[in-house]
């Protein structure tokens, strides 16, 4: 991939899952967004993590990330592209992910709410 | 008007960076272009930011090329590695000082990879038009606290220091003068 084919790549709009529901803005077919979510259950075999945030859920494809390792229970980070289902359910093609045990969730949701202001107060 | 954030490393959110106004230095030349950067009227030079790198492109003894991703946008960075080879290099510095910084650059390239966030400076450079970070320093960031805390300092800088400065000051009342002009136009 050339470099200025990396301005093409797009950055992982800051969302929560529960923001990921059919008719909200985001829930778009192949939008590059950056989630955040407790492991609920993962299976090796169809490289599929489930992360949750309360009671809303989300599918990851982490067939890409062949470094992370996945313990249930603990928290993890990624950025990828959601792609939408013929049964309109989510499910998010990871990039790259991480994990975050040890993160202030509370601090994180206060500030992405914080930084969108700040967007959109500068963008104005 | 002095301006005190000249050669400081701006923290930058990614979208803040990237709308960064290009003018072309008066020393520029179409063989040598040179671009200067200003922050709603502050002239800056140097950025910091801080993002989990997304994109990278090595060039053994070349350069490195990687992307941070801040949540808000996409920051390009160039990191040198032909410290070794340039005529550059070999003009302005001594040969052992040309080693360190080569090593130096080594190091940090080996510790971008994909998905670790890094903090990372350096000049404001422009590559086809878009503002990239030509790196100087990188450091990894192993706090998962580390994005957040970056954030809270760019939104605090900005309304506690870089838009209170009088050259942001300064812009801001040019362009509210102009609105009032122009909605007195509108009005008569």
């Amino acid at each position: 991939m050339d470099f200025l084919e990396s301005v093409d790549l797009k950055f992982g709009e800051l969302v929560s899952l529960h923001d990921l529901y059919p008719s909200s803005p985001f829930f778009k077919h192949e939008a590059s967004l950056r989630i955040i979510g407790k492991l609920r259950e993962y299976s090796a075999e169809a490289a599929i993590a489930t992360v949750a945030d309360g009671n809303a859920v989300l599918k990851v494809n982490v067939e890409h990330l062949r470094d992370l390792t996945f313990q249930v229970g603990s928290v993890y980070q990624f950025i990828g592209e959601l792609l939408i289902q013929p049964n309109n359910q989510g499910i998010l093609q990871a990039r790259v992910g991480r994990n975050v045990d040890g993160i202030d969730l509370n601090l994180y949701y206060q500030s992405f709410l914080l930084l969108r202001q700040f967007q959109a107060d500068h963008l104005k | 008007m002095q301006n005190p954030v000249y050669n400081s490393h701006v923290k930058l959110l990614a979208f803040d960076l990237l709308s960064l106004t290009q003018t072309p230095s008066p020393s520029s030349s179409a063989s040598n272009p040179v671009i200067s950067f200003s922050l709603r009227g502050i002239p800056i030079s140097r950025a910091e930011t801080l993002g989990t790198v997304t994109y990278r492109e090595y060039k053994p003894c070349k350069f490195l090329k990687f992307s941070i991703d801040d949540g808000t946008g996409l920051v390009n960075c160039i990191l040198w590695l032909n410290q070794l080879t340039s005529a550059y290099f070999a003009r302005r510095r001594s040969p052992p000082d040309v080693r360190l910084i080569a090593e130096s650059a080594a190091h940090f390239a080996d510790l971008i990879k994909l998905g670790v966030v890094a903090r990372v400076r350096g000049k404001l450079t422009n590559y086809r038009g878009t503002v990239q970070i030509t790196v100087s320093d990188v450091f990894i960031e192993r706090d998962p606290n580390a994005e957040i805390l970056h954030w809270l300092d760019c939104i605090n800088l900005a309304s506690k220091c870089y838009d209170v400065l009088p050259l942001a000051r300064q812009q801001r009342n040019q362009k509210s003068d102009t609105c009032t002009s122009t909605s007195g136009l509108s009005n008569s």
